[in-house]
């Protein structure tokens, strides 16, 4: 028996032994990638303007965002989620601030940080009407603070 | 240059090739190559001597780890979760009914192998001394497949995993005195429940892999230490088989001289004893019939592999793992059935209770165990055992035509019905 | 042999490959990706620019769900029916086409299978039309989907379906309970048929059954009722709509459905007619009701139930803290109301209608807006506990009319009162009534002594 042509099928077949083996290690990667979620959808509608009051914002908790419902400006979407480390913070009405109860940072009602670690300001996200009239909220899309939608 | 140098001396270990020691070390340093002994005989390779259902077991067993581990990442073992999980496989993870098929067709797989290994041992005698434990072994780790195999049943929690799990845990329960006892301990509960369905999940994935882990490695090392496969009996030369020396072995043959240790020098194992190599006793006829494990052993279990992992990803391609409703213990379907390799017992348990469910199981499985013991003669020549051949081919006959019976020829109400016959109304 | 074991290997390797790369093909081109990208191209083709176009077109191929948790159910319809919401789709071919008249039903909050049947949670036609063995809900055929209102709806009429209520009625006047048994009364001749929609859904052959049962089902002991096509039909309907799934109990648990009775049910409970009246029937103080839904806009009458001042100022109805969906109900109640539902809300009252009411529901109101409830309770039973005043707890006001005067009370609710105290020696009660008359009007506290008033003469009564 030739040890040549022994070495040089062997070889051939470990090359394609590990090109199997390489594909299946993407598969794997790809099978453990989620497909579905089962969590709050990032764009949701939260309900009809009339729901939203003016004054504080509205806490929704499932979504961990507050609505601001304001008479002349209109509505925006803040998140309730802190930029420090991810908890999520409360609306004090004393002081009109947000505070997240894990690391003492404190943001402004316009969400810019004005004590404690939390690096960046509160995100705004983008909020517009949809067809049937009822509120959009678009976690996704980020937007400056200063966003409104006027109903 | 020295640091890559030093890390990849880490890894190997072993000197360089181009010299006799790093040759060897090459072999003793690497645990693949150091589980197999480093020359085999030839006849031993041979595919009809074997058919490799062992080492097709143990492949087999190795795709239903790997599957199995990638299954556990999208289940959650809680009602009616398992069965939405199914689904999700099913419909939407990527891979994910590819992997289950595979899963489910390799365990059906396992437990034939299993069996099949198990007959091959048993004609070509192999059982016989010094490998009678292991044959023990054997007999427990067919169990462990069986219990593997009937804990992942009721995993997927529809209608054929809860009845099937229903039948084969009251077939179970006939059992005098402790046979209740030992279903609720199973069960967690009286009924097949939620509480079920976490124990089989733990036993499934934890207790009995592991437990069957250990057990093949001990399997594994006997084998390697009984003197390798077993020849095949008609290589025997009746003179030469009393005088294979192997390690452990009790009996015949001169002991081993034993040199007392020095006090003031340390020895490596090796230098402990002196005289011939304490392995098999090999005469010079024999050492031509012997081939290099490496590559001739090794390429071999490669191709076994290969097969053993092709068939199972062809058969998974093409079919699919059954999943039927989500489970419903207000509906029984008809007829509940156990799994397929427990319808033999439920087929006798359908005669008889105490029968089917006690006296059989145990007395099959005290036999088999009991089987090295009671068949002394050291013949491995099949003319020499009639007496064992028959019986275990009863054994195995009746057992396999029970199982297609209780498979294919009982319908509803358990009648006897032929499966071409379809009854009106069945549904 | 020893010879071609290597090309051996390089065969078995190679067909490896060959099923890897196969099985990776098949689980990398599901169906559902294939719809995705058609339907991208119809959306395209409706976008004006050529970025728009481009947007459309690359957009992430992705499985889509609602997800029903109340009911165990995951929907992922939308996954191909991508026009469901899309009103510019409504000429679109199936699976792309609009669903017409689908508000308030929303695939996010109602998810498709609960009226049409199928399989949820499958991403390919065949299985999620649920025309699979070992799959109990195929998809219901077209004229059969409105059967499925009655799952939720179970009681009273559904608009749109006289079916259902044809079918009850005949089911409860014919004795069909005689045999079968329904939500566990009825007799075992026949099956149970509490779970007859959930399993059995093969409206054709439900029809045909009831129409000649020996037809479909030999020897059946079901005799033939000689149901005329409708009857066959209507009972169909109501069959198709049992299932022992909660589902009316789900959504309502959720307050997603503003049906008129669950605002029937807030028009009593709010007590309504002791202001209002429906067609001349009831209290005189505010404006009839019948025929307002016509006058006005749903987003009006909406508005007017959420803030009344904020419409009419200085209107006297109270602002009553309703749900959005409470709010729909109540408008769809009043689109319905005639003058006799409101002589039968009427006379179930335990005490008759009296001028004063319209008065003593706005007490009520502010007695429970107002916080009086913290202290006092929702019975007035006071309660609370207040450690060293007279009693220990705060008074109950049910018999405020025994020991003070109307205009005493009025002065107590206007200028506050510390409790009496028991031990001089210990710290003052922490509960005090406050002053009022700098938060409330005048009006608001008359309606309040009012309402105090109006709980005592009813316990006279009894």
């Amino acid at each position: 028996m030739k040890r040549r042509s022994f070495l040089s099928w062997g070889t051939a077949g470990l090359v394609a032994l590990w090109s199997a083996v390489g594909v299946s290690l993407g598969a794997v990667v790809r099978f453990l990638t989620p497909s579905v979620f089962y969590e709050p959808p990032q764009n949701f509608k939260i309900g009809n303007p009339a729901d939203f009051s003016f004054g504080p914002p509205t806490f929704l908790a499932e979504e961990k965002i507050f609505v601001f419902r304001d008479r002349e400006k209109g509505f925006a979407v803040a998140s309730a989620v802190c930029t420090h480390l991810g908890c999520t913070v409360g609306y004090f009405q004393s002081d009109e601030r947000f505070h997240c109860p894990c690391h003492g940072s404190v943001f402004g009602s316009d969400g810019t940080v004005q004590h404690g670690p939390a690096p960046r300001p509160l995100e705004w996200f983008e909020v517009t009407l949809a067809r049937d009239g009822q509120l959009r909220v678009d976690k996704d899309h980020a937007v400056p603070a200063s966003y409104r939608l006027m109903v | 240059m020295n640091l890559i140098r030093d890390a990849w001396q880490s890894i190997i270990r072993r000197d360089p090739l181009s010299t006799d020691k790093g040759k060897s070390e090459l072999v003793f340093l690497n645990v693949w190559l150091h589980i197999h002994p480093a020359k085999v005989k030839k006849e031993n390779l041979k595919v009809k001597h074997t058919f490799y259902l062992g080492f097709i077991t143990f492949f087999l067993f190795l795709i239903l780890v790997t599957t199995g581990v990638a299954l556990m990442f999208y289940y959650r073992p809680d009602a009616p979760h398992a069965y939405q999980d199914m689904k999700d496989l099913q419909f939407v993870v990527y891979l994910g009914s590819f992997l289950r098929n595979m899963h489910r067709w390799a365990a059906h797989g396992m437990v034939i192998c299993v069996f099949l290994h198990m007959c091959r041992v048993f004609y070509t005698g192999s059982y016989k001394r010094p490998r009678q434990f292991n044959w023990v072994i054997g007999v427990f780790l067919f169990l462990l497949t069986l219990g593997l195999s009937f804990t992942g049943y009721l995993l997927p929690w529809d209608q054929l995993a809860f009845w099937a799990i229903t039948v084969g845990t009251n077939i179970g329960s006939y059992a005098p005195l402790v046979g209740g006892r030992i279903r609720e301990l199973l069960l967690g509960g009286h009924t097949v429940g939620e509480s079920a369905l976490l124990r089989f999940y733990v036993l499934h994935v934890a207790v009995l892999p592991a437990v069957a882990t250990l057990l093949t490695m001990v399997h594994f090392w006997r084998v390697r230490k009984d003197g390798g496969l077993s020849r095949p009996v008609w290589k025997l030369k009746e003179a030469k088989s009393a005088e294979l020396v192997t390690i452990g072995a009790p009996g015949n043959g001169a002991p081993l001289a034993v040199v007392p240790a020095s006090k003031d020098k340390t020895y490596g194992l090796m230098e402990v004893v002196t005289g011939k190599p304490i392995f098999e006793t090999v005469s010079m006829e024999e050492e031509e019939d012997t081939v290099f494990s490496y590559p001739y052993a090794f390429f071999r279990e490669g191709v076994a592999l290969l097969v053993t992992v092709a068939s199972v990803m062809a058969v998974s391609l093409f079919w699919q793992a059954p999943l039927e409703e989500l489970a419903n213990p207000a509906k029984t379907p008809n007829p509940a059935k156990a799994p397929w390799y427990f319808l033999g017992l439920q087929e006798l348990v359908s005669h008889s209770a105490l029968l089917g469910g006690v006296i059989v199981p145990t007395l099959a499985v005290l036999a088999l165990i009991a089987i090295p013991y009671i068949d002394l003669t050291p013949s491995r020549r099949p003319a020499d055992r009639k007496w064992a051949i028959r019986a275990f081919t009863l054994f195995v006959v009746v057992n396999v035509v029970l199982i297609i019976v209780g498979t294919f020829f009982r319908g509803p109400g358990w009648a006897l019905v032929p499966p071409w016959v379809h009854i009106v109304g069945a549904e | 042999m020893e010879r071609r074991l290597p090309q051996f290997f390089f065969v078995l390797s190679l067909i490896v490959l060959a099923l890897m790369l196969a099985a990776v093909w098949q689980a990398g081109t599901p169906a559902w990706k294939t719809y995705q990208q058609e339907f991208h191209r119809l959306e395209a083709a409706g976008e004006p620019n050529a970025a728009a176009k481009s947007d459309v077109m690359n957009a992430a191929l992705v499985i889509r769900q609602d997800l029903l948790p109340g009911l165990q159910r995951v929907d992922r319809c939308t996954t191909c029916h991508l026009g469901v919401e899309d009103p510019t789709m409504k000429n679109a071919p199936q699976p792309f086409t609009f669903h017409t008249n689908l508000a308030p039903h929303i695939p996010a909050k109602f998810g498709c299978t609960v009226c049409h049947g199928g399989q949820g949670l499958a991403t390919d036609k065949l299985n999620a039309h649920g025309t699979v063995p070992f799959w109990q809900e195929p998809l219901l055929p077209k004229e059969y989907i409105r059967a499925s209102c009655g799952r939720c709806h179970k009681e009273g009429e559904v608009p749109g379906v006289p079916e259902l209520t044809d079918g009850r009625r005949l089911f409860e006047t014919q004795g069909c309970r005689g045999c079968h048994k329904l939500n566990g009364v009825g007799g075992t001749i026949g099956p149970d048929l509490t779970e007859e929609g959930a399993i059995r859904r093969f409206p054709e052959w439900l029809e045909r059954h009831f129409l000649d049962p020996n037809a479909v089902s030999r020897n059946s002991p079901m005799p033939n009722f000689h149901f005329t096509k409708e009857q066959a039909r209507a009972l169909t309907f109501y069959m198709l709509s049992l299932t022992s799934e909660q589902m009316g109990t789900y959504y309502s648990s959720v307050r997603l459905i503003p049906s008129a009775g669950y605002g029937r049910e807030l028009f009593i409970e709010k007590n309504c007619i002791a202001c209002h009246n429906i067609g001349g029937v009831g209290a005189k103080s505010g404006p009839d009701l019948s025929g307002v839904t016509k006058q006005h806009s749903p987003g009006w009458l909406d508005e007017q139930l959420v803030n009344p001042q904020m419409i009419y100022p200085g209107s006297i109805m109270p602002a009553y803290d309703l749900e959005t969906n409470a709010r729909k109900a109540i408008v769809a109640f009043m689109a319905s109301a005639t003058a006799e539902d409101a002589q039968s809300i009427l006379s179930a009252r335990t005490r008759p209608l009296t001028p004063q009411d319209a008065a003593i529901e706005a007490g009520k109101q502010s007695f429970a807006r107002f916080g009086c409830v913290g202290c006092h309770g929702l019975q007035l039973q006071g309660g609370v506990p207040n450690p060293n005043s007279q009693g220990g707890e705060v008074p109950s006001l049910l018999h405020a009319s025994d020991d003070y005067t109307k205009e005493e009370v009025i002065k107590i609710i206007q200028n506050g009162k510390a409790p009496p105290v028991e031990d001089t020696a210990k710290p003052a009660p922490p509960l005090y009534m406050p002053q009022w008359k700098s938060v409330l009007t005048d009006e608001d506290i008359h309606r309040i002594a009012d309402y105090l008033w109006s709980l005592q003469k009813k316990k006279d009564a009894w």
